[in-house]
């Protein structure tokens, strides 16, 4: 019962921040449309290269202006958008709590005031997350093609057997619903993303070759090939480029997908409340947060990837040494 | 950066051009003579050889008859014990078929060297022309270690040596590379147990993890020989980075990356002209992050040569006591393997089987003796490493 009106305060907050959101490219496309007549500007230049720090100042006149440019949604990518963000994504994110669990029994002494224990969690959870993973994510997305090496190489990375578990379940849950229900819609014939970036087509292709091998793959055939295993990180990062997401925005929601399954298994171990955690997922701090390591780590190659906080891997590592666990990591 | 007066000459020396380089080639000379047929380094680095009276016991038939070679001992040093800002450690090795090596550090932790305030302040005032110099100066401040290890098959590798201690304000950065044969199965393949762990820094000095910058990182890649095809197996890395002042330097230069291109060079915001927020300097992001450790580390085993003791790792993390659990059992006590071994509260440590056979420890522990004890302890009690390369294999533990 709590977990529902946790979860339904939080669609709502989410519903709330995207048509905000919307709202903002609206203006801006018709803006962009409005000016497009003439060439010398560059506002979608700006936006491009730094989008969450556009400005804002909406035009008092489109707000006004009472009419539904239906081409707006459809050009934009709102729509994979919005798939992409929701937490009713059958991905099972819901089963992992990222090492808090482990954590929070780790630091009981630091338990006499668990917000501000959390605080910390959540800040090196997310920092780690940017250090290890997001660099996989960006190359998944900026070259799909070398799905299955990214693959391998984030396989060989990945140092506890935890995280390798949660990182691949949730990585073939992903290439599921890609299969069950994204693939229709967005490689299927008619103007799909593919049709104004070839990297789409190419990302789909990818997708579709390591969902084969996937299934292919005969184990202990060679025991320097463990062959594919089908991680999460490059995963996403391929299959938003397929949906035709712009790279910010794969790279922003990935780190806000893992920031709100780290608060919802907060609310879950019952560290706080479900508005506390809203209060916390919408708050600035967090957002600056998250758009600091993602501009820290934006060039990072993958062989520069590593981990910032030693000490997480031994807490998420000695998650299955707990008497009791609620999660699966 | 310091200067030889006069280089010191080697006997061994000859082609080696660079300061800093060395290159190793261990093989077994017929019938079953282990020979460094290649030893050269220079200034810094100096490496010493010894020749090891131990032969490897036969108690594992397995083992010893397929690879039943003695190990040769190589001491790992630089001049000084430790390096400086600017210092290129370069070490390429070679281990053949069925060879077996002990590296080690003999002069105890690695000192990094602190980078001189000088330095640091002179970026501050070259502000106007950061665009080329800040980087290149973190560059050559930086000291860098890297070593890069072949090992055929059958052949086996122990390097086990002591922690690196950077210095207050001290860089550095290491990359380690082990290359395994892809084409060696089962009982042939190569084997190596590599140790890589780092502490806060000099602890009578009350160095809490001051450096600004550290670190590590080891590959392990199994190389096909006829095809040349190379697959990467492991890849560990830790990364200690203060992200203090070089925040500023990094983000303006990928500025400066970004208006080379042409896209937008007149609406890129000056980023960096500011000083960096006073939060940033107070707190010491890197104690934060490997907090309540003093001492961090990984250990890294694979290959036939090693099975045993990474079976026996495993064993020693899965009897762990589970956190949180009530000990019902009235017999618990006497049957825990060994209280000052496996559960030292001072030590939190995970174990991992991980692809390919790979054996992974992480550790973190209060201070380096407790780390050192510890680690020390589990692998004498196992005894396999004694066994097979003698106690010399353990002089830093």
């Amino acid at each position: 019962m709590l977990q529902e009106t946790a979860q339904s305060h939080q669609l709502q907050d989410e519903i709330d921040q995207l048509e905000a959101r919307l709202l903002d490219m609206r203006t801006q496309l018709a803006r962009s449309k409005f000016t497009s007549t003439c060439p010398t500007s560059r506002s979608s230049w700006i936006s491009q290269d730094a989008p969450w720090k556009a400005s804002t100042d909406l035009d008092q006149s489109h707000l006004t202006r009472s009419q539904f440019h239906s081409d707006s949604v459809r050009t934009s990518s709102l729509h994979a958008l919005l798939l992409l963000s929701d937490s009713a994504l059958p991905l099972g994110s819901f089963a992992y709590s990222s090492g808090l669990e482990s954590y929070l029994a780790h630091n009981k002494s630091l338990r006499a005031n668990p917000l501000t224990s959390f605080h910390r969690f959540l800040k090196l959870s997310i920092a780690s997350l940017a250090s290890t993973s997001l660099p996989y994510v960006l190359a998944g997305y900026r070259e799909p093609a070398t799905l299955e090496t990214l693959d391998n190489d984030l396989d060989a990375s990945t140092p506890c057997i935890v995280g390798q578990r949660a990182s691949v379940a949730q990585g073939r849950a992903l290439i599921g619903v890609w299969e069950r229900a994204f693939r229709r819609s967005f490689a299927g014939p008619g103007p799909g993303p593919a049709a104004t970036d070839t990297g789409a087509g190419v990302a789909t292709t990818a997708i579709e070759d390591f969902s084969e091998s996937l299934k292919l793959f005969c184990e202990g055939q060679d025991e320097y090939d463990p062959g594919p295993q089908g991680h999460f990180a490059p995963l996403w990062g391929v299959m938003c480029r397929a949906m035709g997401l712009d790279l910010h925005q794969a790279a922003y929601i990935f780190v806000l997908n893992h920031a709100k399954a780290v608060l919802s298994a907060a609310v879950r171990a019952s560290v706080m409340g479900p508005y506390q955690a809203q209060s916390i997922l919408a708050s600035q701090t967090l957002q600056e947060t998250i758009m600091e390591r993602i501009e820290r780590e934006w060039n990072t190659p993958v062989e520069e990837a590593g981990q910032v906080v030693p000490a997480l891997d031994l807490w998420v590592g000695r998650h299955e040494l707990l008497y009791s666990r609620i999660f699966n990591s | 950066m310091r200067q030889p007066a006069m280089p010191i000459r080697s006997p061994f020396e000859s082609s080696i051009a660079k300061p800093g380089q060395g290159n190793v080639v261990l093989s077994l000379l017929p019938p079953n003579n282990p020979t460094l047929t290649t030893l050269t380094y220079k200034y810094p680095l100096k490496l010493v050889p010894r020749a090891s009276s131990f032969v490897p016991g036969s108690e594992d038939p397995d083992v010893s008859e397929t690879c039943s070679s003695r190990p040769v001992h190589l001491y790992l040093l630089t001049y000084g014990g430790g390096l400086l800002p600017g210092d290129h450690i370069e070490v390429s090795m070679q281990l053949e078929p069925r060879t077996r090596m002990v590296v080690t550090t003999p002069q105890g932790s690695t000192k990094i060297f602190k980078t001189e305030p000088n330095n640091a302040n002179g970026i501050k005032l070259i502000k106007g022309h950061r665009e080329q110099m800040p980087s290149h100066q973190h560059l050559a401040d930086m000291s860098k270690q890297s070593l890069d290890v072949r090992i055929g098959r059958q052949a086996a590798l122990c390097y086990l040596p002591d922690p690196s201690v950077p210095f207050k304000n001290s860089r550095y950065a290491q990359v380690q590379t082990f290359t395994v044969d892809a084409s060696a199965k089962g009982g042939e393949r190569s084997s190596l147990c590599v140790l890589d762990w780092v502490t806060q820094g000099r602890t009578s000095r009350g160095e809490n993890w001051d450096f600004r910058f550290w670190r590590g990182r080891n590959e392990v890649w199994a190389r096909d020989e006829k095809t040349g095809r190379k697959r990467l197996l492991l890849r560990d890395s830790v990364i200690l980075d203060d992200e203090t002042d070089d925040d500023a330097t990094l983000e303006e230069s990928l500025t400066v990356e970004r208006d080379s291109t042409g896209l937008d060079s007149h609406t890129a915001p000056p980023v960096g002209t500011q000083p960096p927020p006073a939060e940033h300097t107070s707190l010491n992001v890197i104690k934060e992050r490997t907090r309540p450790h003093g001492v961090v580390g990984t250990l890294i085993m694979a290959g036939p040569v090693f099975d045993s003791l990474g079976s026996f790792l495993m064993h020693q993390f899965n009897s762990q006591p589970r956190i949180g659990g009530q000990n019902w059992s009235s017999t618990a006590q006497s049957s825990e393997p060994d209280p000052s071994l496996s559960s030292k509260g001072e030590v939190t440590w995970t174990a991992a089987r991980v692809r390919a056979g790979f054996v992974l420890v992480k550790f973190g522990a209060k201070d380096f003796e407790t780390a050192k004890d510890w680690l020390g302890g589990l692998l004498r009690k196992e005894g396999s490493i004694v066994r097979e390369f003698g106690e010399e294999a353990l002089f830093c533990l």
